[in-house]
């Protein structure tokens, strides 16, 4: 049994024998007043949901046996025949037998035959008396060999909420930072003992980290398989014939990362359908399969996990998405014909692009995408596009694994240090002045053949009201400037610094009340020292400077 | 990490005596006497270092680190008008940190803050002309007439922090 049927089988008996003790409560209530109808109810939800995870787990008895007595608690809530006589004995052998059989499945032993117990069973549900055996029982209850079979069950499992998880690993992340700084200072002491100790706490730590952080990961199958019904509801809605693959479920990823890109995903997934395949017709015309595909994988790369919805339908119509890009005002004529089909197919997930219903017409993609880019900012995550006419779409999600801890650059402005996600930086540069050039009033640098627009953080961060920031002026420019490239939906933007100071772990705080609505920090750190470090959101940062710039 | 100078947590609880009693922290604001209810306070610090958040008025003196929780201080002289903005906080300054049921929010002073026990019934309600001509004016419980004819300002701390706009944010 590898470690994933283990955990499956773990998972079935925890649930198993919650639904059990369940059961047992309301049997009781049942027991005292026979027509009582929330007990009926949980009743018959209860066994019903045994039913179909005994059967799924392959317990086919106990399927069985749960059906049986499922059938005979939808007979008595249908008032075809009461909780009393001999039917009483027989339900509650049938329960101390699904027990026993429960247990079994724990202990990796054989079933108990129920054939006795599943013919008094049916007999009972007909209104018959049942036969012999099974009515003995309830007269000796209390025999000593009676006692010894029943046990008192506490589960393997511990339910937790997942805020807890969330303190625990925000703790374990300052840990790890303050662990750092520990050892940094050992180093710089000397004192040998004192850096054994360190070296120690390392390995504690590091442990410790990454086994909260395991506790958190649940398969990317708990979502992907929601998938095919999604895709068969909307395939039929729209005519469509659909066929998806799954591939990757069991991928690891943090739960609230999971959560949080489950509407996204829904999005990406439905337009893939609706948008991202032609008609059966049309793909015929086109000479394809009538049947499209659709592809949901999930793989793990590095420290990320990449989740990808790929079709094969007509691909992205980039002019078309040009052309409404400039329509809709999200960039002037002139800017939009000099850029790649990259930095087009970014205009698809802009919240003002996705409202366009019409280019949905046109170009095949568009309504709601934009909640895809707003759960990928909130987490760090990236997206990226591949898309060829005729051939097909790939949507790639490039999600952290795990939220707490992020990579992050260290800068100084103004004598104040300034963290930077790693995930948002492309590259730094140390560059002269006349390195630069001026175009249209924007400072600009040129890294690996590209022209990339620069602006002082400082005016970023301090711009005021709705003004233009200030028009780029060489002269300004003293000496060597120091450029952090950000990169942000494709779209590159220099920010020139005071220094970079080093690349470290930190662990972000959300900003609290009242200040959590000033969008341009994604909250803040605190570095070894207990300094306070402000946590620098890229994609509010581009977006201010697309707004602003002069 | 900070150093407390004193934790309301730890303090007696009023006695139920025939007498209600008030417990406030007064604190001087441009020379006069302004208290706030115990029960509305965390707790009262030496000002650990403050950051200097971009994008917020003048009176938001920053942020500060107090045992983890990052809050924002703010200097009430200052948001009151009762002092020009844009005064940096002096190297030397205490933080009264304040409750309100959404958040916590730190409120700069010059010198110590005191505890101070007064008789419920010593808080009179601000005259009506006072309550709607200034910004001050707008956060008072009421005003608190001492023995000694001395007076302290009774701020309401949850009408300070409900009103958003006390922040006046961006976006």
């Amino acid at each position: 049994m590898n470690a994933r049927e283990q955990e499956y089988r773990e998972l079935f008996m925890a649930e198993a024998l919650e639904y059990y003790d369940g059961m047992g409560r309301h049997l009781s209530v049942l027991e005292r007043s026979p027509t009582d109808v929330p007990a009926l109810n949980e009743l018959f939800r209860l066994m019903h949901n045994l039913k179909s995870n005994a059967r799924a787990m392959g317990h086919a008895a106990i399927g069985e046996v749960a059906h049986s007595l499922e059938t005979i608690f939808g007979l008595i809530r249908e008032q075809q025949r009461a909780f009393a006589g001999a039917l009483v004995p027989v339900v509650f052998t049938g329960l101390d037998e699904l027990g026993t059989m429960i247990r079994a499945v724990g202990a990796s032993q054989p079933l108990p035959d129920a054939a006795v117990l599943l013919e008094n069973l049916a007999r009972v549900a007909r209104g018959e008396e049942p036969v012999q055996p099974a009515a003995a029982v309830p007269t000796a209850p209390d025999t000593p060999s009676e006692e010894d079979t029943r046990k008192l069950e506490l589960s393997d499992l511990v339910y937790i909420q997942v805020r807890k998880l969330d303190k625990l690993l925000n703790l374990v992340g300052e840990l790890v930072i303050d662990r750092d700084r520990l050892l940094t200072l050992a180093e710089e002491i000397g004192h040998p003992a004192l850096q054994a100790t360190a070296r120690h706490l390392f390995r504690i730590s590091d442990d410790l980290q990454y086994s909260v952080m395991d506790v958190r990961l649940v398969g990317v199958g708990v979502l992907l398989n929601k998938f095919p019904r999604v895709v068969r509801d909307v395939a039929a809605a729209e005519g469509k014939e659909a066929e998806l693959t799954l591939s990757g479920q069991d991928v690891q990823i943090d739960r609230n990362v999971l959560q949080m890109i489950t509407d996204g995903l829904l999005h990406l997934v439905r337009n893939g359908v609706s948008h991202g395949l032609e008609t059966p017709d049309q793909r015929e015309a086109a000479g394809k399969p009538r049947v499209g595909q659709l592809r949901l994988s999930a793989l793990t790369e590095r420290d990320d996990v990449l989740i990808e919805v790929a079709d094969d339908g007509p691909g992205i119509d980039t002019e078309a998405v040009r052309r409404k890009a400039v329509e809709r005002g999200l960039t002037t004529a002139a800017l939009a014909a000099g850029l790649d089909e990259q930095a087009v197919w970014a205009f698809l997930f802009e919240p003002g692009f996705s409202t366009a219903a019409q280019v949905t017409d046109i170009s095949g993609r568009g309504v709601g995408l934009d909640v895809v880019k707003r759960a990928l900012d909130s987490l760090g995550g990236q997206l990226r596009i591949s898309s060829v006419r005729g051939q097909g779409t790939s949507f790639t999600l490039v999600l952290p694994t795990s939220i707490a801890v992020k990579g992050a650059l260290l800068v100084e402005l103004d004598g104040r240090p300034y963290a930077v996600p790693l995930l948002h930086t492309d590259t730094v540069l140390a560059l002269r002045p006349e390195e630069f050039s001026v175009a249209a009033g924007l400072l600009l640098a040129h890294v690996q053949g590209q022209a990339v627009p620069v602006v002082p953080l400082r005016d970023l961060l301090h711009a005021e009201g709705s003004e233009p920031l200030p028009t780029a002026d060489k002269t300004q420019l003293h000496g060597p400037q120091q450029v952090l490239v950000v990169n942000y939906n494709n779209r590159r933007l220099g920010l020139l610094v005071d220094q970079f100071i080093r690349q470290q772990s930190i662990v972000i705080k959300p900003l609290s009340k009242p200040l959590d609505t000033i969008d341009l920090f994604g909250g803040v750190t605190l570095l070894g020292s207990g300094q306070v470090c402000l946590v620098l959101d890229v994609p509010a940062l581009t977006r201010l400077f697309v707004a602003r710039r002069a | 990490m900070v150093d407390s100078v004193l934790r309301p947590a730890g303090g007696k609880v009023a006695p139920g005596g025939p007498e209600a009693t008030v417990q406030l922290i007064v604190f001087q604001l441009a020379g006069e006497d302004y208290g706030v209810r115990i029960e509305q306070v965390r707790e009262v610090t030496v000002t650990p270092e403050v950051a200097r958040m971009p994008k917020t008025p003048a009176f938001i003196k920053g942020i500060i680190n107090l045992r983890g929780d990052i809050i924002a201080v703010i200097d009430l002289e200052e948001r009151f008008g009762l002092v020009p903005a844009g005064r940096p906080l002096p190297a030397h300054s205490y933080t009264v940190a304040v409750e309100a049921a959404e958040y916590t929010i730190g409120l700069a002073v010059r010198d110590v803050p005191r505890p101070m026990r007064i008789s419920a019934a010593a808080i009179e309600a601000a005259p009506e002309f006072l309550q709607d001509s200034g910004q001050r004016e707008r956060y008072l419980e009421g005003i608190a007439k001492l023995p000694d004819n001395s007076v302290i300002i009774v701020l309401d701390m949850r009408k300070l922090l409900m009103a958003s706009e006390i922040l006046r944010l961006p976006n």
